[in-house]
């Protein structure tokens, strides 16, 4: 029996389509029906109230929240960017061979193995008041006393999502400037073009992709994350993952989905905007 | 007479085209190699001590089996491979280890390298662009050198949306407007269909004329070798074989490999000495006062204007015999007869 | 920017700089967390070391003290319980998905942008959403059904673009190949693709595991009763401030590690085994 080779994929792809479906799809769809829906303390009436939406469209304090994770956002997106661009280019263009670079890759990925809480508080002995930052700071005589920003602050907030996602952005940049031929460069080159030059005009537009796909992982990172963000920051700085987790804790379960929807939407916006600069699926097989 | 040339050939060409024929005098050579070496460890060489100098306004083919060392030799003309030992000049002017830029080559590569975020014209226009060129001069001159290519009515398009014979036109476009005293060129038809590229080779010829300019030309095809080259360069196992014009090469190859590679010819053993007899000098059957061989016919192959025959010699030695359909289908020996093939001893020349 | 006879250019040494502080950047904390993993047992939780000790493992392992140091051993079995069923899912679910992809077809774009969304969208949008699901069905939530899905939303999509990565390289000739010389559709992907895949399978295993241990905003809302070890540090974190913290640390880097290094033995093994054919 000859299964037409449609069906053959429908019936290889049902599984995953089912995952998505039921944990994903419906759940959002359901989510959405909550937002608009009636509650007390206790539970979820099926009455229509938009009163979570108004609350999350109107507070000042959501736009402050947003305020606050998005400056957080374009500071790890610069920071990751310049760095993991320059790094890409070092790896791609000046590590000549492919075993240094493959080496240094893994190595920059190996402390990734170790689980994210812990992570989280490997920062206390490096930047805590009695830390080693604060000691060797105080030992070469710049400060009399330890510095307090270094934890718990915004600071610390920003270094740990730079040292958590750098390689995000390094790993899809390098993948992008991989591809680029080395005949390209040499052309450029006989044209006459400087380092500056090549990297401007010719590096920097091919590695658009990688670029996009590095900007998104961090997009995602960073929106979603309630977790980090309140280690790191001591508790001290609040995000709209922050303020739907804690709304969760507390079982107000419309105005979290209200919440949750508007940074779903958020999200999607952005990412939408950064795949039409990217086709993953092509840029993948290549 | 130089000068008398060129005045030639800007008025039969000229027909509207802006002048951008580049003639310059006061020097002997286009190229000159002095003992060039290129080794990546001790114990290998990709090119051995080679030495070769290019008269002005040549079309230069270098020619040889894969891995002859012919590509690496282009590379290091255009400053993309070190020289190990010895030196490159160009236009009397040591380059050997000044970069691409300042060499005055430009090479066009075999991938064409375009660049595939940028349009045809962008592409031409963009050694103007990183020199500082303001848009509308470099936009201008690009499209003079397009039209010169033949591409100005596609000047819009990006790389991936040309054909592979509109790409290599395009690349040629961007070589040659950084006005080069030598364009290299890597293996530049080996990507295109053989109709095109017929059409392409022509079109290189007439380019290089127009310029005036020494084209060097890596290519593993002898009869695009012979088609083009003013000197034509053999190359085997890192070094050069034979360097002269086409005709000479053929006519009076160096050695045997020479004989061999450029075809046409059955290597031979005469009276104690290796020689080589071209294919067409030898006829079928024993003629007085002619040498002569017998062997055992292996293959015939009818080519339209005229027939091949190829042969096993009672020694042993491949020959291969060369005759109009009129002279073959006169005898018509078929494939496993025994015959005898002859030749004047005028036409053996001696191998070294 | 390549290099040349005239040396390297001023701009590698400035960059191997930067990629020396990168690397001093993400190792240097990790390597506070090993180190004072066996501080003295007076020490605290910052230079200096007031000996060297294991005491700090004993304490974990012992459960004493009053640390808040709970339940790490059953949290770490649940954690790995749930970790061996979501990887064998998802290399399965994945691997076969991917299969589906090398033809076009119908709906190609609905599922590969839910798997896109399933990635993107914030964690906690998608841990809430599954457990609102089930809590309005009056379903219970727990870590065989709920549990794993959450999972899988997180591992799933990475799965399936490492099977893009795989099969984009795949060339389509050996699988004609094997059609016409008369081999059906299970003997091709058990005799052709399988072999010439399985790197890309084990890479889909192995990153199944670690996101699968290490997942914890999708996974706490619909695991159930008992903690996973992500919530059981996350818990001992917020209570404990003593190195017993930094003796977990070493000892799930160390699992980890062990993971990774065996996954990656296995796969040297399997290239070596291949590379070692007298026809290939």
């Amino acid at each position: 029996m000859r299964v037409p080779p449609r069906v053959a994929s429908w019936l290889q792809v049902a599984p995953m389509a089912l995952v998505f479906t039921t944990m994903v799809l419906i759940p959002l769809g359901i989510i959405t029906v909550v937002s608009f829906l009636d509650y007390d303390f206790a539970r979820v009436f099926p009455e229509i109230y938009l009163g979570s939406w108004t609350d999350a469209l109107t507070s000042p304090l959501t736009l402050s929240l947003y305020l606050t994770v998005f400056k957080f956002l374009l500071i790890t997106l610069a920071i990751t960017f310049v760095v993991g661009f320059w790094l890409a280019y070092f790896l791609v263009f000046h590590v000549e061979s492919t075993g240094w670079r493959m080496g240094l890759l893994a190595a920059a990925a190996i402390p990734f193995w170790t689980p994210g809480p812990i992570r989280m508080v490997s920062w206390v002995p490096l930047l805590g008041k009695e830390g080693l930052v604060n000691k060797a700071l105080m030992n070469a005589g710049i400060t009399e006393a330890p510095l307090d920003w270094l934890l718990y602050s915004e600071f610390s907030v920003i270094l740990a999502y730079c040292n958590l996602l750098t390689l995000a952005m390094l790993g899809p940049i390098t993948h992008s400037m991989a591809k680029i031929p080395r005949s390209l460069i040499q052309a450029a080159q006989d044209a006459g073009a400087r380092e500056w030059q090549i990297v401007r005009d010719v590096v920097l537009p091919l590695c658009k992709p990688g670029i996009a796909i590095g900007a998104i992982f961090i997009i995602t990172a960073v929106l979603g994350d309630f977790f980090m963000i309140k280690i790191m920051s001591g508790g001290q700085i609040n995000t709209p993952a922050n303020a739907i987790a804690t709304e969760l804790a507390a079982f107000q379960y419309p105005p979290a989905a209200a919440k949750s929807v508007m940074l779903l939407v958020i999200v999607v916006v952005l990412i939408t905007g950064l795949l039409r600069v990217v086709d993953i699926r092509k840029e993948l097989q290549r | 007479m130089q000068l008398k040339k060129a005045r030639e050939i800007d008025e039969t060409t000229h027909t509207g085209r802006p002048k951008i024929r580049q003639v310059t005098q006061g020097h002997r050579f286009d190229v000159e190699l002095v003992r060039v070496t290129k080794s990546y460890n001790a114990k290998s060489k990709a090119v051995d001590d080679i030495s070769l100098r290019i008269p002005r306004s040549s079309y230069c083919c270098l020619l040889g089996p894969s891995g002859c060392g012919k590509s690496t030799t282009l590379r290091m003309l255009a400053g993309h491979e070190e020289v190990t030992d010895g030196a490159i000049l160009i236009q009397d002017t040591e380059i050997t280890t000044l970069p691409p830029v300042d060499r005055g080559t430009s090479m066009m590569f075999q991938d064409y390298a375009l660049f595939p975020h940028l349009s045809a014209l962008d592409n031409v226009a963009f050694s103007l662009k990183v020199r500082k060129v303001s848009k509308a001069e470099r936009d201008r001159q690009a499209r003079e050198y397009l039209e010169l290519v033949q591409m100005d009515h596609l000047a819009n398009r990006l790389p991936n949306e040309l054909s592979g014979g509109q790409q290599q036109r395009v690349a040629l476009a961007r070589s040659l407007i950084t006005r080069p005293k030598v364009l290299l060129l890597d293996e530049p038809l080996s990507a295109l269909d053989p109709f095109l590229r017929t059409r392409m080779r022509a079109e290189l010829k007439r380019i290089q004329k127009e310029l005036g300019i020494t084209f060097v030309h890596v290519t593993h095809s002898q009869e695009e070798a012979m088609a083009l080259s003013d000197i034509m360069v053999v190359m085997n196992d890192a070094k050069i074989m034979q360097a002269g014009p086409a005709r000479e090469v053929f006519e009076t190859p160096a050695n045997a490999f020479v004989a061999r590679f450029i075809g046409g010819h059955n290597v031979l053993m005469s009276e104690g000495r290796e020689v080589s007899v071209r294919a067409d000098a030898c006829r079928i059957g024993a003629m007085p006062g002619m040498r002569g061989a017998s062997g055992t016919v292996t293959m015939v192959e009818y080519k339209g204007p005229f027939v091949q025959v190829s042969m096993t010699s009672d020694t042993g030695d491949d020959l291969t015999a060369t005759m109009t359909d009129a002279e073959y289908f006169a005898a018509a020996p078929q494939i496993g007869d025994t015959v005898a093939v002859s030749w004047d001893p005028k036409a053996e020349h001696v191998l070294s | 920017m390549m290099r040349t006879a005239r040396g390297r250019p001023p701009s590698f040494y400035v960059l191997a700089t930067l990629m020396i502080a990168l690397l001093i950047f993400l190792y240097a904390p990790m390597l506070c967390v090993y180190i004072l993993s066996f501080q003295g047992p007076d020490g605290g939780m910052s230079f200096p070391m007031t000996g060297w000790s294991t005491h700090w493992f004993e304490v974990l392992f012992a459960g004493t003290g009053g640390q808040g140091i709970g339940d790490v051993p059953n949290s770490f079995k649940r954690s790995i319980r749930l970790a061996a069923c979501v990887s064998v899912l998802s290399t399965i679910i994945a691997v076969s998905a991917g299969m589906a992809y090398r033809r076009k077809f119908p709906g190609s774009n609905f599922v590969f942008y839910s798997a896109i969304a399933s990635m993107v969208l914030p964690s906690i949008f998608i841990g809430f959403g599954i457990a609102l699901t089930f809590n309005l069905l009056g379903w219970q939530v727990n870590w065989f059904t709920s549990g794993i899905g959450a999972q899988l939303t997180w591992s799933l999509p990475f799965g399936l673009l490492i099977m893009f990565i795989v099969l984009g390289r795949f060339n389509p000739a050996y699988e004609e190949a094997a059609t016409d010389l008369g081999a059906n559709s299970g003997q091709r992907f058990r005799m052709i693709i399988l072999p010439i895949i399985l790197p890309g399978v084990i890479g889909i295993f192995v990153s199944s595991i670690t996101s699968s241990y290490e997942e914890n905003a999708r996974t706490q809302l619909n695991v159930g009763l008992g903690n996973t070890m992500p919530m059981e540090i996350t818990g001992i974190l917020t209570g404990a401030s003593t190195p017993v913290l930094f003796a977990i640390g070493t000892l799930t880097s160390l699992a980890m590690f062990a993971i990774i290094l065996g996954a990656v033995a296995l796969m040297t093994v399997m290239a070596r085994r291949r590379a070692n054919r007298p026809d290939a």
